[in-house]
């Protein structure tokens, strides 16, 4: 008979009974942190069948098997899951096995104790019990052996990323000081020392080929050495013990934060405070793991990787404020690291809610909106497509397309020139919102967190698109699109950029492009692809004009070109660098023309491409038919 | 004493006064430009500030110092070998020379105004730059010169702009600008000319008179303040947005015609000379001379010298006046 109790076990009973409550805790203070209407929305959410059963697909697709990392880079993605299934699996097995065989069964023990053994035993069963050599007790042995083998496995790829991240598809990983150390290192031990601890007593409490013939046999030559043994069952249960302590206080509170978050996002929930509920839930998620290091286009300035999000997240965790603020500002807004998230954390919109908080001296005097509503009655000033003849304004509230260029594209005027002649080609009933001059779609203000600001050119653009009775509404500018499709309600009123309006065009044989072998090579504009997904568009339009040839990355992996309107505080050097790759990037199949849906980064490539950079109406335009 | 050979390359302003005055130091120059006639920009100009001085006239001049030197034209360098302290060059035309020195004096491009696509240039038809404004001063010819009514002329397009990675001052244009608002003032006195600068840096001897008659005598207005956005009307005028900054509005105006003061960039294919010479840039593109103060003249290569503006945007007097320092710079090298 075994023994049911050992004071080796305690180390680990604390360790695991300090990391539940504090993560129970940690739970109900994040629900406690959700705005009123978010926390009956997450209630609600855990009653709902469907959400339910999205929730638990999740949890293992995202927790324990890690999908998204396996779709990027199988190798990491395989070393997350081996780890973190394995290990899910092992406890799962342990307590199945404790239940089959348990030791304690009928055995008089205090209340504490039997607590107590519901934490230990699965975990040390085989110090505890003896499972014999029924064909149940081996299976139950192959399969702990070979999910510790699992375990073991995924930790000597870490080990190698660790020190040759290369062999592993990452140019550089994330740097951790001692703590993130010291907790590393008590995880990839955890696994070796429960392997020895368990092959020390193989030989009369059992075990399969990892533990009884590689360990027992082989390692310990078939000996049991009680001393020894003892030292083994300490060492594992102190280095749990020191796992479960700093784990709270390290990434990898990832797992447990990891769940909560995957509940909260599928009930809907969306980051409203910068460090409180849903962005906290994250913030807490972030597993450090470095992938959106590689993506982040700031990395390659002076291979300074330190902005990137993980970063971003670090430093929001320990409140370091100086460094936050800086990180938020810089930040281009392309969304990659977003893209990349295995987690899905969308860091945007904490830097963006981050942003509202800080107060720029700022002076905004928006009672030029006031007065554009007494111009539209008197009509003495054109500032809004003011100077029609009576027979268009009796048309006007049968057309059917409203046209926003927006203020970027009126800088970039070869663009509005090529949608006016589109429009006019495909004989469209269209009206020129704002071609004597836009009001702002509010974009920028959002960017800059003045959302408030942003509300009121807003309001004013929403007014002036209602009233022009449109049913459609053409943007030529990803930036606005962004905006309008988020913030606007435009019930009613169908939003398109142009890249949607000019490929219906074509395949409706609306308008009629000739084909050439002249190669292009296409540019996804952050706020158009990344944002949106609108990938295949473009790309149709291009195939009816010429041959498409295929950036080194493109589509969710396209590079930002350095002009995104998101940073605050970015360089022009540090942008020209950024542009610099992203146009190496493009030239990547000989191109003999870049073209972009957006006129900002139109604008940005032409500084520095050495080949035409254009604007994908352009090409439309230069492409026409000759009719 | 031997005959020295001493490579010029461009025949502009500075290519012709060096060689001129080498000539007069006794050594041998001998003149290659790349196009079919001699003077550079200068041939293209009609007169000069701040005294209106015909352009033609100057050219005339230098012409006439240098018509016993030998200037090839329609001719590139393909080639540069050096030997000790000889250059073999080979032209385009397979001519062969060997120099006992090289002057470069490969002057400077305009900026190309399409780059800045919010001025319009190249896409509205009433928008012209500062060179094709000079032609029409010569020819009297330009459809799209027609008795404007408002003129408006924007300073340091292509210059002080990093956005077009150029943060250095053209110095010329400021000058050019007013000159040209007050003679095209004198061809169409009814017209309104507005001229909106950043800052007018009006430097040398006489601008600042000029800067007072065109304010005074032309009623040129001058606006300091950035033109942000050109648009065309119904009716195919020009509608600009810019903004006071000194009455601190923006304001909005409707133009006949726009003239774009484009500066000046390191000229094309001086950097395969550069390459063939191992010489570098600076960080604005031009070529980089020895020091800002006594070796202005020189490069860091022996035997290469420089002069005019293909070192940084310079004047015509700065301009002749280095030329002169270079040929010093050069008789006193193959002297010693």
């Amino acid at each position: 008979m075994r023994p049911t109790f050992d004071p080796f076990v305690l180390p680990f009973v604390i360790g695991t009974t300090f990391v539940l409550m504090y993560c129970f805790i940690g739970m109900i203070r994040i629900i406690w942190q959700l705005p009123k209407k978010d926390r009956r929305k997450f209630g609600l959410s855990l009653i709902t069948p469907k959400t339910l059963w999205k929730n638990i697909k999740d949890l293992f697709g995202d927790c324990l098997f890690h999908v998204k990392i396996w779709k990027r880079k199988p190798l990491i993605g395989y070393m997350h899951s081996a780890i973190a299934f394995g290990w899910f699996m092992i406890i799962i097995v342990g307590h199945f096995e404790t239940v089959a065989f348990s030791p304690l069964r009928g055995v008089e023990m205090p209340f504490m104790q039997k607590l107590m053994s519901n934490l230990y035993l699965p975990i040390f069963f085989r110090y505890f019990a003896i499972e014999g050599l029924t064909l149940k007790a081996q299976i139950f042995s192959f399969l702990m052996d070979f999910f510790l083998l699992m375990i073991i496995s995924g930790i000597v790829i870490a080990v190698v990323k660790k020190k040759r991240p290369r062999k592993v598809g990452m140019k550089r990983v994330t740097k951790f000081g001692i703590k993130e150390d010291l907790v590393r290192i008590a995880l990839w031990t955890i696994f070796p020392l429960r392997f020895l601890a368990e092959s020390s007593v193989a030989g009369f409490a059992g075990g399969s080929f990892l533990t009884k013939f590689l360990g027992f046999d082989l390692l310990f030559g078939g000996n049991y050495n009680e001393t020894l043994s003892m030292v083994l069952w300490w060492l594992y249960s102190i280095d749990l013990a020191i796992f479960m302590f700093v784990l709270p206080f390290t990434r990898y509170m990832h797992i447990p934060a990891e769940a909560l978050l995957i509940l909260l996002r599928n009930a809907g929930l969306k980051t409203t405070a910068p460090r409180k509920g849903y962005a906290l839930a994250e913030i807490y998620s972030c597993p450090s793991c470095g992938l959106c290091i590689d993506v982040c286009p700031m990395s390659e300035y002076k291979n300074d990787y330190k902005k990137t999000a993980v970063y971003f997240m670090r430093n929001i965790r320990r409140k370091n404020k100086r460094e936050v603020r800086k990180m938020t500002e810089i930040c281009l807004m392309c969304g990659k690291c977003v893209e990349v998230c295995p987690l899905g954390i969308e860091s945007l919109n904490i830097k963006m809610a981050q942003r509202a908080n800080i107060s720029y001296r700022m002076k905004s005097d928006f009672g030029y909106l006031e007065r554009l509503r007494d111009y539209e009655t008197t009509s003495q000033q054109v500032i809004v497509s003011k100077s029609k003849s009576k027979s268009e304004s009796e048309s006007k509230s049968e057309s059917k397309i409203v046209y926003f260029a927006g203020c970027m594209s009126h800088l970039t005027p070869k663009i509005t020139r090529s949608m006016v002649k589109i429009f006019e080609e495909a004989k469209e009933n269209y009206e020129f919102l704002d071609k004597n001059g836009s009001i702002c779609c509010g974009r920028p203000m959002m960017l800059t967190g003045k959302v408030n600001e942003a509300k009121s050119l807003i309001e004013k653009n929403t007014e002036l698109i209602k009233s022009s009775g449109a049913k459609r509404l053409v943007l030529s500018c990803p930036i606005c699109y962004k905006v309008f499709k988020e913030e606007y309600h435009l019930e009613g009123i169908e939003i398109l950029h142009h890249t949607q309006y000019i490929n219906e065009l074509i395949e409706n044989d609306k308008i009629h492009v000739d084909r050439s072998d002249k190669r292009y090579v296409y540019h996804d504009p952050c706020e158009l692809g990344r944002a949106f997904k609108v990938y295949d568009e473009p790309r149709n339009i291009i195939d009816n004009i010429g041959l498409l040839t295929r950036g080194k990355s493109d589509k969710d992996m396209s590079v930002c070109c350095g002009g995104s309107i998101g940073s605050i505080t970015m360089t022009i050097e540090e942008r020209d660098e950024i542009t610099t790759n992203s146009i190496k990037d493009l030239m990547h199949n000989n191109p003999e023309e870049i073209v972009t849906a957006c006129p900002l980064c139109q604008k940005t490539f032409a500084r520095k491409s050495p080949i035409a950079v254009k604007d994908i109406a352009e090409i439309v335009v230069e492409n026409l038919e000759d009719e | 004493m031997k005959e020295h050979i001493v490579l010029i390359i461009g025949a502009g302003p500075a290519g012709l006064e060096t060689a001129y005055q080498l000539k007069n130091l006794g050594l041998t120059p001998v003149v290659i430009e790349r196009n079919d006639k001699i003077g550079g920009h200068l041939a293209q100009w009609d007169r000069l500030f701040p005294s209106s001085e015909e352009a033609e006239q100057l050219l005339e001049r230098l012409k006439g110092q240098t018509k016993d030197i030998e200037i090839r034209l329609n001719s590139r360098i393909t080639n540069i070998e050096r030997e000790g302290d000889s250059f073999h060059v080979t032209l385009s035309n397979n001519r062969t020379y060997d120099a006992d020195a090289i002057v470069l004096c490969t002057g400077f491009d305009l900026f190309k105004a399409e780059k800045k696509q919010e001025y319009g240039y190249g896409i509205y038809n009433n928008v012209i730059t500062n060179a094709e404004l000079e032609r029409y001063f010569k020819t009297h010819h330009d459809e799209r010169i027609n008795e404007p009514k408002r003129i408006g002329f924007v300073h340091c397009v292509g210059s002080r702009d990093v956005k077009v990675n150029n943060t250095y001052c053209s110095k010329v244009c400021c000058a050019t600008a007013l000159k040209q608002a007050c003679e095209i003032k004198d061809e169409f006195p009814d017209a309104d000319v507005y001229c909106f600068y950043m800052d007018l840096r009006m430097f040398g001897k006489g601008y600042e008179d000029l800067y007072l008659k065109a304010q005074k005598d032309f009623d040129i207005k001058c606006v300091r303040g950035r033109v942000c956005e050109v648009s065309e009307n119904i009716e195919g005028k020009l509608v600009i947005k810019a903004e006071d900054t000194l009455l601190g509005t923006p304001m909005k105006m409707t133009l006949d015609l726009l003239v774009l003061m484009c500066g000046m960039e390191k000229a094309d294919g001086v950097d395969k000379i550069q390459k063939m010479l191992s010489i570098n840039s600076n960080s604005d593109g031009f070529i980089e001379n020895k020091d800002t103060f006594t070796g202005m003249n020189l490069t860091r290569e022996r035997g290469v010298f420089v002069a005019g503006a293909c070192t940084s945007p310079k004047t015509l007097p700065d301009t002749l006046a280095e030329a002169r320092a270079a040929a010093m710079e050069v008789y006193r090298y193959l002297n010693s």
